[in-house]
């Protein structure tokens, strides 16, 4: 077995310091959250007497099983609709309209500079001339706008490397559009609306503005959201809140696990001609 | 089954003619051949045909049907695109079957028809599989299967040939002419390669420029070419060319000089003649001869020993070359002087204007 160079060796060091960085924030708590309920961990201490209970209890008093259920509802009333939106619009805007129509997609466009924050006071005034107010559709409404910009360009970045021979054989083949959509073009999208629905289901869950703002309930707001009255609460109690963090994380990372193949397709699609 | 039949078919792309007046008549059950360089129109020709382009102007006629407004999946056709353009997420059985299903086929006679359309192409133990486990002949003819069942009045090909190994195309160029003579369909079928063209082809329509050069059989084609562009294009090797004065009329024929030529040239009989009409002398390849007495000197630049053949390129005066393709193995040395003669009756004569005299 030939000696790794040393080349290999600095890359190796260089990955090992990252994967420190980016694990060290998540180790910290998790030891922080097995300290004594009360106590101030000092970061990375394994405690003498590791409080396991701390989760069970964070679990109880945040209310998460509920929380849980608000989460999924959102996630529901969310990503369905616009994954399907979406595949529907970056279908339109990348084989039926051309010439003097593309600016249709420029406003898309323009939407994925709009960052939520800037949105955020004229929003909720419009969610409550709606009387939508500290319902869960506060949420799910304003989401699914906003995230049309992002999932019509990706959509539409799929359907534009699909050759329009499929589309004038199904053409010549007797399909209507509509047929030709559903029958010939979802099908070859499936790894582009996998991986949509993966990140429009991160982002989701993972929601906190919207919830914060446009949704008093803490029971009604995403698991993220719920966070800041869970807070309010328990703000002295830093393990008790790094227990209850690392439940809200624990979702989102299971399916990572679950799904990472799709994730790493979805991060590189389009990176490489097929 | 049907004919075609095209009008005075013009397509712009925005100010652009790409389609320049296109007539044209297809008899129902011909293998029609659109020919030409990339470029020329053929594919866009074919297109209009299927529905695919629009016809800026003029009539296309399906079976006597105008067919200008007419969708494409209501025209009679089918077509085998360049690129196979089969459903990658189908199998074999449902690609060739798609159309049927959109057609709410019944589905006794949608398996029926697939499993006989996989027996002609002998692809019976492909059906169960996807195209990306298939080879380019395979995939070919999968395609070939999924226009098959559909039985359409015409058969439209955009060059099916031209993304697979030379020694496949041979074979399933074969295939294609078997096809043709078992289905007695009419196939109108573009090319690039005047010898997919030469052997497939009842009827060769030539473009150049959105303009048809000529319409005719292979053989007239090869034997007498409209113009310098048809001349030049059909044969291989290419016609060699040569700028010629006509020195005299005699009882022979007319004869032709040139600062190129070894010695004066007879070339048949031609009417309306005169001394001194400046012209084109085409010869091909296959007439040139090994000639001591021959009009055409050069010394000899290539020779290309084929086997049944010898290919020699022979360098005239200044910077003309001609190719000679001599019948046999020859014993011609590289950079040896060689002259080469014809038979007035395999001259070609072409007006200023580049049209056959």
């Amino acid at each position: 077995m030939t000696a790794a160079k040393p080349k290999t060796w600095l890359a190796r060091l260089l990955l090992a310091l990252l994967m420190t960085v980016t694990l060290l924030p998540f180790l910290s708590m998790f030891t922080a959250a097995l300290a004594p309920s009360g106590s101030y961990p000092n970061g990375l201490s394994w405690p003498d007497d590791p409080q396991w209970s701390n989760f069970a209890k964070a679990f109880e008093v945040a209310n998460m099983g509920r929380l849980l259920v608000s989460s999924t509802l959102i996630v529901l009333g969310v990503v369905p609709v616009s994954v399907l939106a979406a595949t529907m619009a970056g279908y339109g805007l990348a084989k039926l309209t051309g010439g003097r129509n593309k600016w249709i997609y420029l406003v898309f466009v323009a939407g994925l500079t709009l960052p939520f924050e800037a949105v955020i006071t004229p929003l909720y005034y419009e969610v409550r001339a709606f009387g939508l107010l500290n319902t869960r559709f506060a949420i799910i409404l304003p989401l699914i706008g906003l995230y049309m910009p992002f999932s019509v360009y990706w959509m539409r970045a799929h359907f534009l490397n699909v050759p329009n021979d499929l589309t004038e054989a199904a053409q010549l083949d007797g399909a209507t559009r509509w047929k030709e959509f559903w029958l010939v073009q979802v099908p070859l999208a499936r790894p582009a609306i996998m991986s949509l629905t993966i990140l429009l289901f991160l982002w989701t869950w993972n929601q906190f503005l919207l919830p914060v703002v446009l949704v008093r309930d803490p029971s009604l707001r995403t698991m993220a959201g719920a966070l800041g009255a869970f807070q309010g609460q328990w703000g002295t109690d830093v393990p008790l809140l790094c227990a209850g963090s690392l439940l809200i994380l624990a979702p989102t990372v299971l399916l990572f696990l679950a799904f990472q193949r799709h994730f790493v397709a979805a991060l590189l699609q389009g990176s490489v001609k097929g | 089954m049907a004919g075609l039949k095209l009008q005075d078919v013009r397509k712009n792309f925005g100010a652009v003619e790409v389609i320049k007046g296109v007539d044209l008549d297809v008899e129902h059950g011909e293998f029609v051949v659109f020919v030409g360089p990339s470029g020329c129109g053929k594919s866009t020709l074919l297109r209009m045909v299927a529905g695919l382009e629009e016809t800026t102007s003029g009539r296309i006629q399906i079976g006597g049907r105008l067919v200008n407004d007419v969708e494409p999946r209501d025209r009679g056709v089918a077509m085998v695109f360049q690129s196979y353009a089969l459903y990658p997420h189908m199998t074999v059985y449902d690609n060739v079957g798609f159309g049927l299903k959109l057609a709410g086929t019944p589905k006794d006679v949608h398996d029926a028809k697939i499993r006989s359309a996989a027996r002609v192409l002998q692809m019976e133990h492909l059906l169960d599989r996807k195209p990306a486990q298939l080879s380019g002949g395979q995939r070919q003819r999968v395609a070939i299967g999924r226009a098959i069942v559909r039985e359409p009045d015409v058969f439209l090909f955009d060059e099916p040939l031209s993304n697979l190994d030379a020694a496949l195309r041979v074979d399933m160029r074969m295939g294609l002419a078997r096809l043709h003579t078992d289905l007695g369909a009419t196939m109108i079928y573009v090319t690039h390669d005047q010898v997919e063209a030469m052997t497939l082809a009842d009827k060769i329509v030539v473009l150049q420029g959105g303009i048809v050069q000529q319409v005719g059989s292979p053989l007239e084609l090869y034997n007498r070419p409209a113009n310098l562009f048809v001349a030049g294009f059909i044969g291989s090797p290419k016609m060699n060319f040569i700028e010629v004065t006509v020195d005299g009329v005699t009882d022979d024929g007319v004869r032709v000089a040139s600062p190129l030529l070894a010695s004066p040239a007879i070339v048949g009989q031609r009417q309306g003649m005169a001394p001194g009409d400046r012209l084109t002398l085409g010869v091909r390849p296959h007439a040139l001869q090994l000639d001591d007495t021959g009009p055409i000197g050069g010394v000899v630049t290539l020779v290309e020993r084929l086997g049944n053949e010898t290919i020699v390129r022979v360098r005239l005066d200044g910077a003309t070359e001609m190719t000679a393709a001599l019948a046999g193995q020859r014993d011609v040395a590289l950079d040896a002087p060689v002259r080469l003669g014809f038979a007035p009756t395999d001259a070609h004569l072409f007006a200023p204007d580049g049209k056959r005299l």
